[in-house]
């Protein structure tokens, strides 16, 4: 077993965090662009369209962004353990 | 703060990917030969909520918003390269599976909330002795949003000079109004951190007792 109970425990807590922090922020923050966004706007920026088209987005309304989160949790945390697990092989590996 | 397509002049483009493929190909080359089995979940669990964290912005006022960045936390509780190993696997995740940022930005992108926030975030941090902890913490986090977003203004300002306005923001836009919003983001950043970091304290301290991936020093170089 790669994660332990702890670890578990940390993910399902994080998972609830992001739950409920999405709730404050289609309330309160959703409509608003971050810094470097009104920064663009007040230099009367126009943004261009993206050289490269990515397969999702981050959803536009509540339930779509918490899949969203949660499936980017999951690749997230599978490739930081993958590539962990496949270096520790390769180490193993080698020194055997 | 995730710089799109577009926006930057392709000189200072390129400049953003040959400092980005250098620091962070030397920060897994560091991280392959020094990570501990018991550093892995850790860090998988921390870039993952990292992620979702960048998700969520914050109100900061006059219609603007800010997320965490995650830099400082990261390099506080893994040390600077393996935090940069992290934001560098989070930021590629967000901008080639759901297009935040732009796929010709990711050196400066990388540059920017990667480089600058894990190491700025980590110097700061390391200042300040342990028992000024959660000053230590909240002045790093805020540094490495400051600093990086004042490069970050730097490369508008150079973007625009270098294409005689074609490109970036001229720099009595660009440094003010990014300082001006990212002074307060910092804050921000600084408070979810050291509350993270406290929390962290008090429910698990062996997590922040975990050897740190960071710079040896030149003893250690020595024995080695």
């Amino acid at each position: 077993m790669i994660l332990d109970k702890k670890y578990i425990i940390a993910i399902l807590g994080i998972i609830a965090a992001f739950a409920i922090g999405l709730v404050f922020f289609f309330m309160f923050a959703e409509p608003y662009g971050d810094g470097l966004e009104k920064t663009m706007e007040n230099a009367d920026y126009e943004e261009e369209e993206q050289s490269y088209s990515a397969p999702l987005d981050y959803g536009d309304n509540y339930f779509a962004a918490l899949i969203m989160g949660i499936v980017g949790f999951v690749i997230v945390l599978l490739c930081v353990l993958l590539y962990a697990r496949f270096m520790r092989k390769k180490d193993e590996t080698r020194d055997n | 703060m995730h710089i799109p397509d577009g926006l930057m002049e392709p000189l200072v483009l390129a400049c953003g990917w040959i400092i980005a493929l250098i620091v962070v190909g030397l920060s897994f080359k560091i991280l392959n030969k020094r990570m501990e089995d018991k550093q892995i979940p850790l860090m998988a669990v921390l870039a993952a909520g990292i992620f979702v964290a960048q998700m969520i912005n914050f109100p900061i006022g006059g219609g603007t918003s800010g997320h965490l960045v995650g830099a400082a936390l990261a390099a506080i509780l893994l040390g600077p390269f393996a935090g940069l190993v992290v934001i560098t696997t989070i930021l590629v995740i967000q901008c080639l599976i759901f297009g935040d940022g732009g796929i010709t930005a990711l050196g400066l992108n990388t540059l920017n909330m990667g480089i600058i926030g894990c190491f700025v975030g980590w110097w700061v941090f390391k200042i300040f002795p342990e028992k000024y902890g959660n000053i230590g913490t909240f002045l790093g986090s805020w540094a490495a949003v400051f600093i990086g977003s004042f490069a970050c203004a730097v490369q508008l300002s150079l973007s625009y000079s270098l294409s005689g306005g074609t490109y970036g923001i001229p720099f009595e836009i660009a440094v003010p109004m990014m300082l001006g919003y990212h002074v307060i983001i910092g804050i921000g950043e600084g408070f979810i951190t050291t509350g993270i970091i406290s929390y962290l304290t008090r429910t698990s301290p062996e997590i922040l007792k975990m050897p740190k991936i960071t710079f040896r020093s030149p003893k250690e170089v020595m024995v080695k």
